[in-house]
């Protein structure tokens, strides 16, 4: 097999304006209709959120990003699941990628926790019956069960996240991206999301998490990058 | 065309957007769909108060409140539609920041529980007809393009907007005062019937001018539909159509990073 990589970021630079307007923008694809532009020059108020960027993940990796806030962790998920795209450079997938980067993101707070499930089931690409078949998997994995006719506006956080964790794991994205996960929830569930991880792995799916929290990664990942100054640089055994 | 490809692939995902739009709309309301009917309803009654009583008017051989409820009901839809989709893409700031979907389904959805309304009131009126008895001809098929017609030049319009108010918040907030004075320019208070072809041309530019008109021509006055003007309204509605989603498309890439 020549390619045996499930996605590849090349060269991937990621611009943003740090002014909260961006009026500029729609001005710009109307008339770049008509002329290419050139994306490689800075105005006064962009930075790079990532610079250069290259990465490639093969089937069951399990990769690690770790870097402190605002390094450029989020960016490179958003752009491996396309909510954005980079300013120059590609990204080639090779495979599915699961919608949605972090768990629990649509969430209606209005909804009970069932209703929810079916929200966030479709959002990752279930069929309305599949997900009405493994309703009772999710809600036993969540623990959750005295409480999912309950509006999820009344959940604890860590309510939240199990609820959006059982879910996000019945993707069947060949690519899983988990943004913080396990930041807020106790000790005998982030075992759980761990075991369950290290089950996908097995099945040999490509998971990308992201975190601060270096022991959960050292854990989970067979491959921890550190992301600073919108670079990545693998991070070695000894390191930290 | 790439729109419609897209809902049908996204199609479960916007089946429950559209259930969830519902969902959320009547959970804490005590009448709940009630709602639906009630404003239409309510707006007819102040204009047939208005309009027959106070100034006098003969706008029609049949009950003039079935005249203007048969002009509210499209024109609700639309006024609508527009008020539910606009600010859809910034109300769902959270979802467009960290999930990957077609952006569309968020106004898109709106415009599918306002079309559920729509139906709703459309029984009101056909419960009318029944009760005072109104002559239909075959010409009530022509009510089908009509809605048709409707919902692609709402969604083409509704798109465009909500897509530019990702953009500029400017748009919300300009939007009651447009929709008002779109109001004015459509003909629910009035009708174009008797106006000079000029005129009618310059109305027609506004194809809702065109939709409402004629949905209450070929529904309660059994007439037919002059098909030059319908071939006329559908190019206007096509050009609309094709430039406006473009638009939406061509933005929609960026929306996560403006939003």
């Amino acid at each position: 097999m020549s390619s045996d990589y499930v996605l590849k970021l090349d060269n991937v630079w990621k611009k943003y304006s740090k002014t909260e307007f961006f009026h500029k923008s729609v001005r710009e694809e109307i008339t770049g209709l008509f002329s290419r532009k050139k994306d490689g020059a800075l105005t006064k108020d962009e930075f790079w959120a990532l610079k250069a960027i290259n990465l490639e993940f093969k089937r069951g990796d399990v990769i690690g990003l770790y870097g402190s806030n605002g390094a450029g962790k989020t960016t490179i998920l958003k752009i491996i699941s396309s909510i954005t795209y980079p300013t120059t450079g590609s990204v080639t997938v090779n495979t599915s990628v699961a919608p949605l980067i972090e768990v629990g993101a649509g969430f209606h707070p209005d909804l009970t926790g069932r209703e929810n499930i079916y929200v966030n089931g479709t959002i990752i690409g279930m069929e309305i019956k599949e997900i009405r078949a493994k309703m009772p998997d999710i809600i036993a994995f969540s623990e959750l069960s005295d409480f999912i006719d309950m509006p999820v506006k009344k959940y604890s956080s860590g309510m939240y996240l199990r609820l959006g964790f059982a879910v996000a794991v019945n993707s069947s994205a060949g690519i899983m991206l988990f943004d913080e996960i396990m930041s807020v929830s106790d000790g005998a569930f982030q075992q759980k999301c761990i075991n369950k991880i290290k089950e996908l792995k097995q099945d040999s799916r490509t998971i990308v998490m992201v975190s601060h929290n270096l022991s959960l990664l050292q854990q989970t990942a067979d491959k921890i990058y550190l992301i600073k100054d919108s670079t990545a640089v693998p991070m070695q055994a000894g390191d930290i | 065309m790439d729109i419609i490809k897209r809902i049908i692939k996204y199609r479960q995902l916007f089946i429950v957007l559209v259930w969830r739009e519902f969902a959320v709309r009547y959970r804490y309301s005590v009448i709940g769909v009630m709602w639906a009917g009630l404003q239409p309803l309510s707006m007819m009654l102040l204009f047939t108060f208005i309009f027959t009583y106070i100034m006098k008017l003969h706008v029609s051989s049949y009950p003039s409140f079935i005249f203007y409820f048969a002009g509210l009901i499209p024109w609700t839809f639309f006024s609508q539609s527009l008020n539910a989709s606009i600010p859809s893409l910034t109300n769902h700031y959270q979802l467009i920041t960290k999930i990957y979907f077609p952006r569309e389904l968020l106004p898109l959805s709106s415009i599918a529980a306002a079309l559920v309304d729509f139906f709703i009131c459309a029984a009101i009126l056909f419960v009318f007809i029944v009760i005072y008895n109104i002559h239909l001809t075959w010409n009530v098929l022509w009510v089908l393009p009509l809605i048709v017609l409707l919902v692609i030049f709402t969604t083409s319009v509704s798109l465009f907007l909500a897509g530019l108010n990702v953009y500029y918040r400017d748009v919300r907030l300009a939007s009651n005062f447009l929709i008002q004075l779109w109001f004015f320019m459509s003909p629910v208070m009035y009708s174009v019937d008797s106006l000079s072809t000029r005129v009618k041309l310059l109305l027609f530019l506004n194809p809702l001018t065109f939709i409402i008109e004629n949905m209450r021509r070929v529904l309660l006055e059994g007439r037919g539909i002059v098909l030059w003007q319908m071939a006329f309204v559908c190019a206007v509605t096509a050009v609309f159509y094709i430039v406006l989603c473009r638009f939406f498309i061509k933005i929609e890439r960026a929306f996560a990073d403006v939003i």
